[in-house]
């Protein structure tokens, strides 16, 4: 090859041939509108097959029904009286969970006493049901809000406490020596470096606990709810009307993705400063 | 203010890092430390900062603090330690503000030394959107904030690329030569050393002792890169740390 | 939902005791699963199949065992199970209402003169005046689930009292008896054997009998898939044959008394391996002797009462009110009333 000029004109030879591309793939690439696309090919789908006959009323209700469904809660008003008592329940619950949980997190991760008392305890209540904790709550927190805000703030705490102790941990060690090679205060340092060096971290924990709590809006309303969307679903389901029981669980899906995007504009707004 | 070292060693576990140094750093002067790696240069400078204590010997301060000193002992890291949620303002203000100063001074403080540095134009620019040479800046710039009696730089410019850390060295020269600190400044770079520091102490390898204290005399001003005086102590130091380098390479493969 | 198989241990017994068959059955061998809670109002399901009655149909029957009346019309509509014994509830009447289920024949039914379900109160509220179902008023009424029977006796209760009551979702009979101990609901209704070993203790309060304001009541009904009904003729009623014997022979053994004091021990001991399984037979047997209710002769079925619960359904909004008596019960089968 040593015989070819270094630049100008391509060779003049005939053998030559681009080198093959090998790099493709393996990169998500953004294409729009194609998750909505594939939610609405699956409803015209249901909707054709539960007009047919082809899928029975028993095993899906149709999609239109559904929807006239969505409607008579609307003009009845029913839609607030079920969403409003769960979207309480599921923000005081979680913003007791999740409040206690950064408080508790941040301490593990500060003070090797909270973490050798606290770790293990956390690690034993992480994965037990937080449903089978029903009964007892509803005995100790009365059967009316109290055992419901309990059961959510239990659930958002754990997954609360545990990322926010590891944010904690993961805060560049570097910048907290600078703070205090810098001569600042045990606080500052905690409020100004620790804390929001946490934040993503906590913020990604909390994506976890609000949809562990939207899971357990269902379960909280299992005893004495007369309303919620939670309640709505367990009486559809008893009652076998399918059309309520998929508005419900559509409702439910609706908080995910609200919450979901609540939590994204906070990343947005509070994280800018990320690479 | 002086520094005086006195006889320090210090091990971690059964290694050996620090025997014996005994050391003097004047006021006004920059004292450059070079040795091979994992000598104990790091080690050293902490203790110097007051962030680690020696297992013997002391770190002795020995004159007044000037007044107007709000953080006697002030590092510059090598890999900046900026916050990434503060703007370069906001990054200076940072070690201002547990200092009760009236907010007009606090103020007038982050607007000169980001004028001494040259970053009046970016002050509301986060880190993100720095260069290298330009995070550098802003971490000296937030140790100026202080009026530190003391400098510890820890191979400041070590990871930048060559010209950002040739105009680096000019603004440490000008900024020195302006008003006169008192530094001491870790490197691997033999350049930096002749062209930044009063006095050279060469480490041996592990545990590290002082080989070898090399003084120059020429002003910091008029030092050029190219001048057979500098080369000459350049050549000179390289001698002495490519044995100790050598041995410890060699020390390492029979582990 | 539970499902398990008590024919290894029992299945033994249930052969053994089909050996001696008179004639020959129109349906050899054919598989049958029957869907049961664990009460007493089951028994004659556990008794036509210890028996050996559906053994003499022909039929190698499993039990699969639930927790609640609602989730047994799911199965059914599903397959899973080819008949079953369960209170009349707004699940089985949509089930019914899409084509999947049919209420067969009768079971259980509450009869002035033998002791039916209770109505209870907690402590706490009999201590502050609710001793008689009259002062209803306002108080909070466990239910299982919104449209089950404890809804419908709870709002025919309020209705004939003129009271207005806030109905508690527990899901769980279990949590229902929970929240009653612990008087976090004030009254509820329940079958005697359940109800009587809760009021031996301090805790729960008989104050009242269903039968008093539901006096004919069609408690639990048998029902099967469309399918079964109007395509398994032959089949269906052998298995209403086999659970008519059974039931005669719990009638006899525990509400008519007409058996020696013998064979009705037997008769506990039986239901016993089902009911109450896990505390001691002495325990247990106070509380299935004292919780007997009739079980319909000949599965015959008061269509009065299921009409009734019918239309509290309808009117309640629980289920849609194009549904019809027609759509839910296929009357051919049994004797109606
Ligand atoms: N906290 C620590 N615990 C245990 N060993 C340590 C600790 N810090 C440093 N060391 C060890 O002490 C020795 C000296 O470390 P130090 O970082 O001071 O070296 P250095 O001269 O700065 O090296 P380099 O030129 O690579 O920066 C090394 O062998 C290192 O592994
Ligand atoms: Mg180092």
């Amino acid at each position: 090859m040593s015989d070819l000029p270094l630049s100008g004109q391509p060779p003049q030879r005939d053998d030559a041939r681009p080198v093959p591309f090998r790099g493709g793939g393996f990169k998500p690439v953004r294409v729009r509108y194609l998750g909505a696309a594939v939610i609405v090919a699956l409803i015209l789908l249901v909707e054709w097959g539960t007009r047919t006959g082809v899928i029975s009323n028993l095993t899906l209700p149709r999609p239109s029904d559904v929807l006239g469904t969505f409607h008579d809660l609307w003009v009845t008003g029913m839609l607030w009286e079920h969403l409003i008592p769960s979207v309480t329940r599921l923000a005081v619950g979680s913003a007791l969970g999740v409040s206690t949980g950064i408080a508790v997190g941040v301490m593990i991760g500060l003070f090797s006493l909270a973490r050798a008392g606290l770790v293990p305890l956390v690690a034993a209540i992480f994965p037990i049901p937080k449903i089978a904790l029903l009964p007892l709550f509803v005995i100790w927190f009365g059967i009316d809000e109290g055992s419901k805000y309990a059961l959510i703030a239990l659930g958002t705490f754990t997954p609360t406490v545990v990322s926010t102790y590891g944010a904690v941990d993961n805060v560049d060690r570097t910048l907290i020596r600078m703070g205090q090679s810098f001569g600042l205060g045990w606080w500052s340092i905690v409020r100004k470096i620790v804390l929001p060096g946490a934040l993503p971290g906590i913020l990604s924990g909390l994506r976890i606990g609000l949809s562990i709590g939207i899971i357990l809006l269902v379960a909280a309303e299992m005893l004495g709810a007369r309303h919620g969307i939670g309640a709505y679903i367990l009486e559809a389901g008893s009652l076998y009307d399918l059309e309520r029981l998929f508005a419900g669980v559509v409702i439910l899906s609706a908080l995910g993705v609200l919450t979901s995007g609540v939590i994204g504009w906070a990343e947005r707004r509070l994280l800018s400063w990320r690479i | 203010m002086d520094l005086h070292l006195d006889r320090i060693s210090h091990r971690y576990g059964r290694v050996e890092v620090l025997s014996d140094i005994s050391l003097t750093i004047p006021q006004g002067r920059i004292v450059c430390i070079v040795g091979p790696s994992g000598c104990g240069k790091s080690t050293l400078l902490r203790m110097i900062g007051g962030l680690e204590r020696p297992d013997q010997g002391a770190v002795l301060q020995q004159g007044e603090v000037p007044g107007d000193c709000l953080n006697p002992l002030t590092f510059v890291f090598q890999d900046f330690a900026l916050l990434p949620w503060r703007t370069v303002a906001g990054n200076v203000a940072l070690v201002l503000e547990d200092h009760a100063l009236p907010r007009a001074q606090r103020e007038r403080i982050v607007a000169d030394v980001l004028a001494r540095t040259k970053l009046t134009d970016f002050r509301d620019a986060l880190p993100k959107q720095l260069s290298g040479g330009m995070k550098q800046r802003v971490a000296i710039a937030r140790a100026l904030a202080v009026n530190p009696a003391v400098m510890l730089m820890d191979e400041p410019l070590s990871a930048l690329d060559a010209q950002t850390r040739e105009l680096l060295m000019d603004d440490l020269v000008a900024l020195w030569t302006r008003a006169p600190f008192t530094a001491v400044y870790v490197t691997h770079n033999l350049a930096e050393a002749v062209r930044l520091g009063h006095r050279i102490v060469v480490l041996s390898r592990r545990p590290g002792r002082i080989r070898e204290v090399v003084s120059i005399d020429t002003p910091l001003a008029e030092r050029r890169a190219g001048d057979p005086a500098l080369e000459a102590h350049q050549a000179r130091l390289w001698q002495l740390m490519r044995d100790e380098a050598e041995a410890a390479d060699m020390e390492l493969s029979h582990v | 939902m539970s499902t398990f198989s008590r024919r290894g241990a029992i299945g033994l017994l249930g052969g053994a005791a089909a050996l001696p068959m008179l004639g020959r059955p129109a349906l050899a061998n054919t598989k049958l699963n029957i869907g049961a809670l664990n009460f007493t109002s089951h028994a004659a399901s556990f008794i036509a199949f210890e028996r050996g009655y559906f053994a003499e149909e022909g039929f190698d029957v499993e039990f699969k065992f639930f927790q609640a009346a609602q989730p047994m019309a799911v199965a059914i509509a599903s397959g899973d199970a080819d008949y079953a014994v369960t209170a009349i509830s707004g699940g089985l009447i949509s089930l019914a209402e899409k084509g999947a289920v049919k209420v067969i024949g009768g079971s259980l039914s509450e009869e002035k003169g033998v002791d039916g379900q209770k109505i209870l109160a907690s402590d706490a509220a009999y201590q502050a005046g609710l001793t008689s179902a009259a002062m209803l008023d306002g108080k909070k009424f466990g239910i299982t689930q919104a449209g089950s029977s404890f809804h419908y006796m709870g709002a025919k209760i309020a209705a004939a009292e003129g009271a207005t009551m806030e109905f508690v979702p527990l899901q769980k009979v279990g949590s229902v008896i929970g929240a009653l101990k612990t008087g976090q609901i004030d009254a509820w209704t329940i079958v005697p054997h359940i109800a009587k070993p809760l009021a031996a203790g301090p805790e729960v309060h008989i104050i009242g009998d269903v039968a008093d304001y539901l006096p004919d009541y069609q408690v639990t009904t048998i029902f099967t898939s469309a399918s079964n009904a109007s395509g398994e003729r032959a089949k269906t009623e052998a298995v209403l044959r086999a659970l008519s014997k059974g039931a005669d022979d719990f009638n006899a053994a525990l509400i008519d008394k007409t058996t020696s004091e013998a064979e009705m021990e037997e008769m506990v001991k039986l239901i016993h391996k089902y009911v109450n399984a896990d505390q001691p037979y002495d325990k247990a047997r106070g509380s299935i002797v004292n919780g007997a209710m009739r079980l319909n002769a000949g599965a015959a079925l008061n269509t009065t009462s299921v009409k009734d619960q019918l239309d509290w359904f309808i009117a309640e909004g629980l289920v849609k009110d194009s549904i019809t008596m027609e759509m839910l019960v296929d009357p051919s089968f049994v004797q109606t009333m």
